[in-house]
């Protein structure tokens, strides 16, 4: 049995490409547009500015009519707005995007996080992208505040 | 890709998540919670029945005494969430290196 939540996950990748290459892919709305997906959805980005506090604004668009027809036996509208920062950021070596959370009922807005980090070896690029999806410990006074809801929500099951 | 949302919500409490640290060495009472965890014993009560409510932790009477233990099935969920989201992630890293190459291929043209 494991407890491992606050244990981010790590996903890492080495590319035959320059540090500028896999940036653009990053930073700008072609670039990420291209390969942000996920399956079965295509994102629009209406802002993305890469600077420290810079926005990065999308909407997640059901793209295919699987999917269109899934969200609509869920009950979820086909298209989701997503509203995040850059957080830190070392042009072509290091940036952290941070989502904010703002779509779970009954849980206090919260954060995630998207850290990349890039390194030229010879004529390849290493990335490694750790995320963490779940609360973090620093964001327990925002989780305090929204306790009261969920208490209040899991009482009604009591 | 959608996340199991009471999973989340139960962990999603800092006091909750010592607890179930402190239960992973096996069942307790309350008071040896209250005592591991450093928790105040009204803290312990209250987050143990949310626990309790949301299927993380069960109870075991023993005469008067009560052990609280983890159940696996809300765990081995945030595991098969935790693997579908990693999956997600490989899938998105795949389209990252076809969208690099695409991306090579148009520079080299041009």
């Amino acid at each position: 049995m494991s407890t491992q939540t606050k244990q981010p996950v790590i996903v890492e990748r080495t590319y035959k490409a320059t540090l500028a290459d896999i940036w653009a892919l990053w930073t700008t709305k072609a670039g990420f547009e291209s390969w942000w997906g996920p399956q079965g959805f295509r994102a629009d980005v209406h802002a993305i500015e890469p600077k420290v506090g810079g926005a990065l604004r999308y909407d997640m668009v059901a793209d295919s009519p699987e999917m269109i027809e899934a969200m609509k036996k869920m009950g979820r509208p086909p298209s989701h707005p997503t509203t995040a920062r850059f957080t830190e950021l070392s042009p072509e070596t290091h940036l952290v995007i941070t989502n904010v959370i703002d779509f779970l009922p009954g849980v206090a807005i919260y954060e995630s996080t998207i850290t990349v980090d890039l390194t030229a070896k010879g004529d390849r690029v290493q990335m490694v992208v750790i995320l963490s999806p779940m609360h973090s410990d620093e964001m327990g006074q925002m989780q305090k505040e929204g306790f009261t809801s969920q208490l209040t929500k899991l009482d009604r099951f009591a | 890709m959608f996340m199991q949302l009471d999973v989340f919500k139960t962990l999603a409490d800092p006091t909750r998540r010592r607890i179930v640290e402190v239960l992973r060495d096996g069942e307790k009472q309350v008071n040896e919670v209250v005592e591991k965890a450093g928790i105040h014993q009204s803290g312990v009560s209250r987050h143990l029945r949310i626990l309790l409510e949301a299927g993380f932790v069960n109870v075991r009477p023993d005469g008067q005494r009560r052990y609280y233990g983890l159940r696996p099935e809300p765990f081995r969920e945030l595991e098969s969430w935790l693997d579908r989201y990693k999956r997600l992630w490989d899938e998105r890293l795949d389209r990252f290196g076809a969208a690099l190459e695409k991306k090579q291929k148009k520079g080299r043209q041009s």
